[in-house]
C-alpha cells in the first residue's frame, strides 16, 4: 500500500507555522496567559473560606439555602485537603477558556443559523474538532505555545467550542418561524429581531451549551495537566505518575465539586436570565410541597449585597495580609537570586525526583524562587527548548534519551554529567533462582505469565527493550512488554515480592529498589543495553548565560552512588508530597554538600549591580542589516571583546528589536534613528527603554544622482528629465518611512509625482542598481542617506532639499534596554561618549563593504590599524 | 384611488424564477415548470381592494394564497409584478422604507398567533408600537385600549399561554389594531380555532370593521368562512386566481367546475340574500293572490306578500312566508319601495345544483349581474 505521507505533511505544515506566525501565537499566547494571570489574581486574592463563602452565597440565590450550604462545605472541604490553590487555578482555567470560547462561539453560532453555506462549512469542521482526541491538540499546542497553561486552554477551547456553537445555532434556529415572521411583519430590524425575539427564546439552548463548554472544559483540565497546566489536573497527573491513590481521589473529588457546582449554577443561571424558564420555575415551586426553608432563596438585591460586603472583605484581607513574605534579606551575600525565578521540570523517575528537589532547596537558600512542575519526558524536552522550563537534571545521555537530544539539541545546552556510569537492565527478584542472565528468559514466558512489566512507553529504556533487547535474545515472541509508568511497575514489584510470584522488570542502577528488595541484574552477555549513560543536566539555551552562578554551580555538579541513594532512600521514606522536607532532612545529614555545590563568592569585584563583575553577564547586541549599523556595531564588539566583555550578536528587524528590548532580551543596538525615523518605536517603547546618547550626526536622506549627470544639483532640477533617468527613482524597502515620506511628500512638493515613478526594492537592491548603472554611466536616481559608504566609492551628487521636504536629520542614537546602565555602568558611560565623524564612519563602512559579508570582523580590524588610538578613546580604561 | 392594488403579481420559487415568469406569460404550466425544478407559488394575480373592504383570498392549501399576503406586505419579494399600497409601489422600496411601512401602515395577524411566549399579553399588544420607537406610557395606553377594543380588558399582565386560542388570537388582532394600521393582513387567522370559538371571532371582527372600517384582506380555506366576511373573494386554485367576485358571484355563477365544487357544502340559504336572487315586479304582475284577486301593481304585491324585507335578508328568513302564501315575497328599500320579488319557485330554484350561465334563467342572471355590480 501506498504511503501516504500526512503526518509529515503536517509536521511541516506545523513547522511552517511556527516560524511564520509566531508573532501571532506569542500574541494569542500573551493574550490568554494576561487574562489567566488576571483572573488568577482575582480569584485567589481573597482567603479561601471567605471566597467559599461567596461562591455560598451565589449559590443561595440561585438554587436556595441548601445549595449555598452545600456549596460552602464543598468549597471548604477543598481547601481542607490543601488543594486550594490548584483549585483557583482549575477554575481560572476553565473560566479563561469559558470566555474565549463563547466569544468565538456564540457569534459563530449565529453566523451558521443565518446562513446554510456557514451552517455547512462549519459542521464538518466541528466535527472535526469534537472528535479528535483533545490530547492530539496538545502536541502543536506546545510546539506554539510552549508548555504551561496557555497550551491548556487552547486545548480546551477547542474542544469545548463546538456544543457552544451547536447548542446557539440550534437555539436560534428552533424558534418558531411564524415568530420570526410576526416580528418581521411589524417591521422589526434583522438586528432587533435577534436580540428582542430569537436570543431570548433561544436563550435556555444557549445556556445549556454554556453548562456543556464548561463541563467538557473542566474534562480537559487533567489533560491540561500533562503539559504544564498545573491546576487540579497537575495533582491528578502527578498522582497517576507516583501512583498516589491519596492525592489522585483528593484531586478528583476537588474537580468534581467544582464542577458540580459550575453545572447546578450555569443551569440555574439558565433559568435565571431566561424569561420562560423563570415563569416556568415560579409556577413549579408553587405546586411543590417540602420542606420550604431549604428552597428559600434571598432577593437578588440582598445576594449581590451580600457577594460584595464579602468581597469586600475579602479585598481588604488581600491588601492587608500580603505583606507577609519578605523573609529573606536583600542584603544576605547569599542571597544571589534576589528572587529571581527557575523553572525545573523532571520526570517522575526516583533520581530525577531526588536531584530536582536537591536543587530547587539548594536554590531557594541562595534566594532564587524555583518552580518544579512535573512532566511527561516529551513535554519536557519540548519546553525546555520552548525556553518555558529553564533546566532539569535527568538526562540519560548518550544512550537512553538519545532520540530527545538529538532533536532538540541545537536548543538546549549540556551542562554535563553529574552522576555516572548508570547502567539499565532487566532484573527479577532473587527467589527466581534459576534466570541469572536475559537468556535464561527463553522458554520461561509461562512463569512470568508472558509479560515484563514496563515503565512510561516514552522512556528511552523501553524503546531500547522493544526494538533491541528482545529480538536480540529472541524474546520478543514469548513477552509482552506492559507499558506503564515507573511507580505502577514499583507497586506491581512491591506485590508480585510480597507473594513471591515470578517478576521481570526494567530497572536501572542506581535505584533504591536495589535497597529496599532482593533483585538479581540479569547479565546482558551480548552487551546489548550499550554502555552505560551519564545522567547529565541540560538546560534551555542561554541559561547559563543568563544565570552565571546557577550555570557554573550546575557544571560543577557531582554526585556519589551513596549520596544519591541515600537521598533516594530518605525521599521514598517521607513519601510523595514531601520531597523537599525529605531533601532538608538529608542536607542535615550532610551538611557540608551545600556550600560545597553552590558556593558563595567571598567577595566579588565591585562593579555592576547585585554586586558582581558587569563582564560576567554576556551583553545582547542587536543589529539591522544596514551598512552604518554594522559598522558601529562590529567596531563595538571588536573593542569590548578586547576589553573581556562577551558579546552576542543578533540580527533582527527593527519591530521586533524594540520589542524585544523592551523585554530586556537585548540589551543594546547603535542604530535608533531618532527624533524621527523610528518615531512610532521609540513613542511606543521609549518607556521601557533608555536612550543613551547620539553618536553621529546630524543624518540626512537625500535623492542622489551621479555627478556625471552634469545638470541636476536640486531636486527641483529634476523637473523635465524623466526620460533621461526612465521615469524612475530607484527605492529601498516599501514601506519604510523613508519611502512614505519620499512618495507622499517630497516628490509633490516639487511636482514629480505625476513624472517619476519610485521602485520599490531593497537596500542593496538599490546599490546593486546604482552599481550597474554608474559602471555604465547611466543616469540614475536612487534615494540615498548620510552617512552611506556610497558617498566615498562613487562620485555622487546630494540633491538639493531647498523646500525641506525630506524634513530634518535624525540623529543616530545608542539606544538599551532600561535596566542597561545599572548593569553595565562602565559600558554606559563608554556608550555616552561615543562618537564618529562622518569620514570615520564612511571610511569604516567602505573597508567593510570591499571585505564583503561575512568579514565584518576582518573589515574593522583592519580599519583600527589605519586609525590607531581608537580603541582606547572610545573605551578609556 | 384603490386602497390597495395587486397587478399581475407572479412568485417563483427555485432557480432562474424570472425565466420561470416569461415561461409561465407565454403559456407554460406550472407543471411542465415543476419538472425542472422550479414552483410557481403565484400566477398572475392582480386585483384590487378598496378602503373599508373585507376582501377574502380562498383557496386550499398549496393554492398560493399565503405567499400571495406575504407579497402584499413586502415579506417576500414578488418575482414580476407591482403591489401599490395608496398608490405607492411596495417593490420599489427600500428594506428600511419597507420595514417603516410595514411596521405604520401594515399589520398582520397569524394563524397560530404568533405571540411572543416571553411577552406578557400587554407587552405583545404593544409590540408594533415599540417597534415603531413609542414611549413607553403612550404604548402601554395605546395596547391597553387595543385589548380592550378585542375584549381583553384585565388580562394585560398574563402570559399568552395562560389563555385559551381565542383569547391568545385576540391578543394577535389587538397587536395588530395597536398600531392603526390601515391595512390588516389575515392569514387564515381563525383556522386554528374550534368552529363555535371561530364564529365568535368572525362576529366580532364584522363588528370591529363596523367601528373601525380598516381594509382588511383576510386569507382562509373555508368558504363559509370568507362568504360570511368577505365584500369580495378571491378564489384561488395552483397559484391563479380563479374567480374574482361577490360571494353571491360565486355561488350562483361559478366560474368553473372547481369553484363549483367547492360551492356546494356552501349553506346557501344563509349566504345568498333576497336581492340576489329577487325576480322583477314584472314577474309577478297577473297572477292570482291567496284571495283570488289579480295582483296588478307594486301596491297590489305589497298588499298581498306574505313578508317583506330587504335586500341583505339571508334567502334563510323567505322560507317561511313562502310556505304559508302562494304569493311572492315582497322586497323593498329602505323607504319601503318596492324593488322586487322572490316567488316560491325562484327560491327553489337557487337551492338546487349550481346552474351554468346557459342554464340560468334569463332575468335571474341580469339581477345577479347587477348585484355583483358587472
Amino acid at each position: 500500500m501506498f504511503r501516504l505521507h500526512l503526518g509529515d505533511w503536517v509536521d511541516s505544515a506545523v513547522d511552517w507555522l511556527q516560524t511564520h506566525l509566531a508573532w501571532l501565537f506569542d500574541f494569542i499566547s500573551s493574550v490568554v496567559s494576561g487574562m489567566f494571570d488576571g483572573i488568577a489574581a482575582v480569584l485567589s486574592a481573597p482567603a479561601p473560606l471567605l471566597f467559599a463563602g461567596i461562591v455560598a452565597v451565589i449559590a443561595w440565590w440561585l438554587r436556595g439555602l441548601l445549595a449555598g450550604i452545600l456549596a460552602f462545605a464543598g468549597f471548604a472541604l477543598i481547601d481542607s485537603v490543601e488543594l486550594w490553590d490548584e483549585a483557583m487555578d482549575t477554575l481560572t482555567l476553565v473560566l479563561v477558556a469559558t470566555i474565549v470560547t463563547l466569544v468565538l462561539a456564540v457569534p459563530l453560532g449565529i453566523w451558521a443559523s443565518r446562513s446554510k453555506t456557514v451552517s455547512a462549512v462549519i459542521r464538518p469542521v466541528l466535527d472535526f474538532m469534537q472528535t479528535m482526541p483533545a490530547m492530539v491538540y496538545l502536541i502543536p499546542g506546545v510546539i506554539f505555545f510552549g508548555v504551561g497553561v496557555v497550551p491548556g486552554i487552547i486545548a480546551t477551547i477547542i474542544f469545548a467550542l463546538p456544543p457552544g456553537v451547536r447548542m446557539t445555532e440550534l437555539g436560534i434556529r428552533q424558534v418558531d418561524g411564524e415568530l420570526v415572521e410576526a416580528a418581521e411583519a411589524f417591521g422589526t430590524t434583522s438586528r432587533n429581531t435577534l436580540l428582542r425575539v430569537q436570543l431570548p427564546l433561544a436563550l435556555p439552548t444557549i445556556m445549556a451549551g454554556i453548562n456543556q463548554v464548561i463541563m467538557l472544559g473542566l474534562s480537559m483540565v487533567v489533560i491540561a495537566g500533562m503539559v504544564g497546566g498545573g491546576g487540579l489536573g497537575g495533582s491528578v497527573y502527578r498522582a497517576i505518575g507516583n501512583v498516589d491513590v491519596g492525592l489522585g481521589f483528593e484531586a478528583g473529588v476537588s474537580i468534581v465539586i467544582l464542577a458540580m457546582y459550575l453545572d447546578r449554577m450555569t443551569s440555574a443561571l439558565g433559568r435565571e436570565v431566561s424569561p420562560l424558564a423563570r415563569r416556568a420555575l415560579a409556577k413549579a415551586q408553587s405546586m411543590g410541597g417540602g420542606l420550604k426553608i431549604w428552597h428559600h432563596r434571598p432577593q437578588p438585591v440582598v445576594a449581590v449585597a451580600g457577594v460584595v460586603a464579602l468581597a469586600l472583605v475579602a479585598g481588604g484581607m488581600g491588601v492587608f495580609g500580603s505583606s507577609d513574605d519578605e523573609s529573606t534579606a536583600a542584603s544576605d551575600p547569599a542571597n544571589i537570586g534576589a528572587g529571581k525565578k527557575v523553572s525545573m521540570g523532571y520526570i517522575p523517575w526516583d533520581e530525577g525526583i531526588a536531584s530536582t528537589f536537591l536543587w530547587k532547596e539548594l536554590l531557594e537558600r541562595r534566594g532564587f524562587e524555583v518552580d518544579v512542575k512535573q512532566y511527561e519526558a516529551g513535554a519536557l524536552y519540548t519546553g525546555m527548548a520552548g525556553g518555558q522550563i529553564d533546566f532539569e537534571t535527568d538526562s540519560w545521555l548518550p544512550v537512553t534519551h538519545a532520540s530527545y537530544w538529538k532533536k532538540y539539541k541545537d536548543r538546549l545546552d549540556d551542562m554535563g554529567s553529574w552522576y555516572g556510569p548508570t547502567s539499565l537492565e532487566l532484573a527479577v527478584p532473587t527467589y527466581v533462582k534459576d534466570v541469572k542472565s536475559l537468556a535464561d528468559l527463553k522458554g520461561k514466558a509461562s512463569d512470568f505469565k508472558g509479560r515484563i512489566v514496563g515503565i512510561e512507553p516514552s522512556a528511552g529504556e523501553t524503546g531500547l527493550l522493544k526494538d533491541k533487547i528482545l529480538p536480540g535474545y529472541g524474546l520478543d515472541k514469548e513477552y509482552k512488554v506492559v507499558d506503564g509508568s515507573t511507580p505502577s511497575m514499583l507497586a506491581e514489584l512491591k506485590r508480585a515480592y510480597a507473594k513471591k510470584e515470578p517478576i521481570v522488570v526494567p530497572l536501572w542502577s542506581p535505584h533504591w529498589a536495589y535497597n529496599q528488595f532482593e533483585l538479581t541484574k540479569l547479565k546482558d552477555p551480548k552487551n546489548l543495553w550499550g554502555k552505560g549513560d551519564g545522567i547529565h543536566t541540560l538546560s534551555r539555551k542561554g541559561f547559563a548565560e543568563d544565570n552565571p552562578e546557577v550555570g557554573k554551580w550546575l557544571e560543577d555538579f557531582k554526585m556519589s552512588e551513596d549520596q544519591l541513594t541515600s537521598l533516594e532512600a530518605q525521599i521514598q521514606k517521607s513519601g510523595s508530597g514531601k520531597e523537599q522536607e525529605a531533601v532538608r532532612t538529608w542536607l542535615k545529614a550532610n551538611p557540608d554538600v551545600a556550600d560545597k555545590w553552590t558556593p558563595v563568592k567571598k567577595s566579588a569585584p565591585a562593579k555592576g549591580a547585585n554586586g558582581k563583575d558587569e563582564r560576567d553577564r554576556a551583553v545582547e547586541m542587536a543589529w539591522f542589516p544596514w551598512e552604518e549599523d554594522i559598522a558601529a556595531t562590529y567596531l563595538w564588539k571588536a573593542v569590548l571583546e578586547e576589553r573581556g566583555y562577551k558579546i552576542n550578536l543578533k540580527q533582527f528587524e527593527v519591530g521586533p528589536m524594540y520589542t524585544a528590548m523592551s523585554r530586556g532580551q537585548i540589551d543594546v543596538q547603535f542604530d535608533g534613528w531618532l527624533p524621527f525615523t523610528q518615531k512610532n518605536y521609540w513613542s511606543k517603547y521609549g518607556s521601557e527603554l533608555t536612550d543613551i546618547g547620539s553618536w553621529y550626526g546630524p543624518t540626512s536622506i537625500e535623492v542622489a544622482v551621479p555627478d556625471y549627470v552634469k545638470d541636476v544639483k536640486s531636486l527641483a532640477d529634476l523637473k523635465g528629465k524623466s526620460s533621461k533617468f526612465k521615469g524612475r527613482i530607484v527605492g529601498i524597502e516599501p514601506g519604510t518611512a523613508t519611502m512614505e515620506n519620499l512618495k507622499k511628500n517630497v516628490l509633490p512638493a516639487y511636482g514629480l509625482d505625476d513624472e517619476y515613478k519610485v521602485v520599490d526594492s531593497s537596500t542593496p537592491g538599490m546599490l546593486a542598481e546604482l552599481k550597474r548603472a554608474y559602471a555604465k554611466k547611466e543616469p540614475i536616481a536612487v534615494l540615498l542617506w548620510t552617512p552611506h559608504w556610497a558617498y566615498s566609492e562613487y562620485g555622487m551628487t546630494k540633491l538639493q532639499d531647498p523646500k525641506k521636504a525630506f524634513g530634518e536629520g535624525d540623529r543616530l542614537h545608542t539606544i538599551a534596554s532600561k535596566e542597561f546602565p545599572e548593569n553595565y555602568p562602565q559600558l554606559t558611560k563608554w556608550f555616552k561618549d561615543f562618537k564618529l565623524s562622518e569620514k570615520q564612519l564612511a571610511g569604516l563602512e567602505n573597508q567593510i563593504q570591499k571585505l564583503g559579508t561575512g568579514h565584518e570582523e576582518e573589515a574593522v580590524k583592519a580599519w583600527m590599524e589605519k586609525n590607531p588610538g581608537i580603541a582606547d578613546k572610545m573605551a578609556p580604561q | 384611488m384603490s386602497r390597495l392594488q395587486a397587478e399581475h403579481l407572479y412568485k417563483v420559487f427555485g432557480r432562474r424564477p424570472d425565466q420561470a415568469v416569461q415561461k409561465l406569460r407565454g403559456g407554460t404550466d406550472r407543471d411542465a415548470l415543476r419538472a425542472d425544478g422550479t414552483t410557481a407559488a403565484v400566477i398572475d394575480a392582480s386585483f384590487t381592494v378598496e378602503p373599508g373592504q373585507i376582501f377574502v383570498v380562498m383557496g386550499l392549501s398549496g393554492s398560493g394564497k399565503s405567499t400571495l399576503l406575504r407579497m402584499l406586505n413586502g415579506l417576500l419579494e414578488p418575482t414580476s409584478g407591482q403591489v401599490l399600497f395608496d398608490g405607492q409601489d411596495l417593490t420599489a422600496l427600500s428594506p428600511a422604507e419597507l420595514r417603516h411601512v410595514r411596521s405604520t401602515k401594515i399589520s398582520m395577524v397569524f394563524q397560530h398567533f404568533a405571540l411572543f411566549p416571553h411577552r406578557s399579553v400587554l407587552e405583545n399588544a404593544a409590540y408594533g408600537l415599540e417597534v415603531q420607537g413609542v414611549p413607553r406610557a403612550e404604548r402601554n395606553r395605546r395596547a391597553t385600549e387595543a385589548l380592550e377594543l378585542t375584549g381583553l380588558a384585565g388580562w394585560e399582565k398574563s402570559w399568552p399561554d395562560e389563555l385559551s386560542g381565542g383569547m391568545q388570537q385576540r391578543v394577535g388582532l389587538a397587536r395588530a389594531l395597536a398600531t392603526d394600521a390601515d391595512l390588516l393582513l389575515m392569514d387564515e387567522s381563525f383556522s386554528a380555532l374550534d368552529p363555535l370559538i371561530r364564529r365568535d371571532m368572525q362576529d366580532q371582527l364584522l363588528e370591529l370593521q363596523k367601528r373601525l372600517k380598516k381594509t382588511i384582506v383576510f386569507i382562509t380555506h373555508d368558504l363559509n368562512e370568507a362568504m360570511r366576511l368577505g365584500d369580495r373573494i378571491a378564489v384561488m386554485r395552483d397559484g391563479e386566481i380563479v374567480q374574482l367576485g361577490t360571494a353571491e358571484d360565486i355561488l350562483v355563477t361559478p366560474a368553473n367546475d372547481y369553484v363549483a365544487s367547492f360551492t356546494q357544502d356552501v349553506d346557501r340559504a344563509r349566504v345568498l340574500t333576497a336581492g340576489a336572487v329577487m325576480a322583477e315586479t314584472d314577474t309577478v304582475i297577473g297572477t292570482l293572490c291567496d284571495k283570488g284577486t289579480e295582483i296588478r301593481s307594486a301596491d297590489d304585491v305589497l298588499r298581498a306578500t306574505p313578508a317583506t324585507v330587504t335586500e341583505s335578508t339571508p334567502i334563510i328568513e323567505l322560507f317561511t312566508p313562502c310556505s304559508q302564501s302562494r304569493v311572492a315575497v315582497a322586497v323593498t328599500d329602505d323607504k319601503g319601495k318596492l324593488l322586487g320579488v322572490v316567488p316560491r319557485e325562484r327560491l327553489l330554484a337557487v337551492l338546487g345544483e349550481p346552474m351554468t350561465p346557459a342554464q340560468a334563467p334569463q332575468d335571474a342572471a341580469t339581477s345577479l349581474k347587477k348585484v355583483a355590480g358587472v
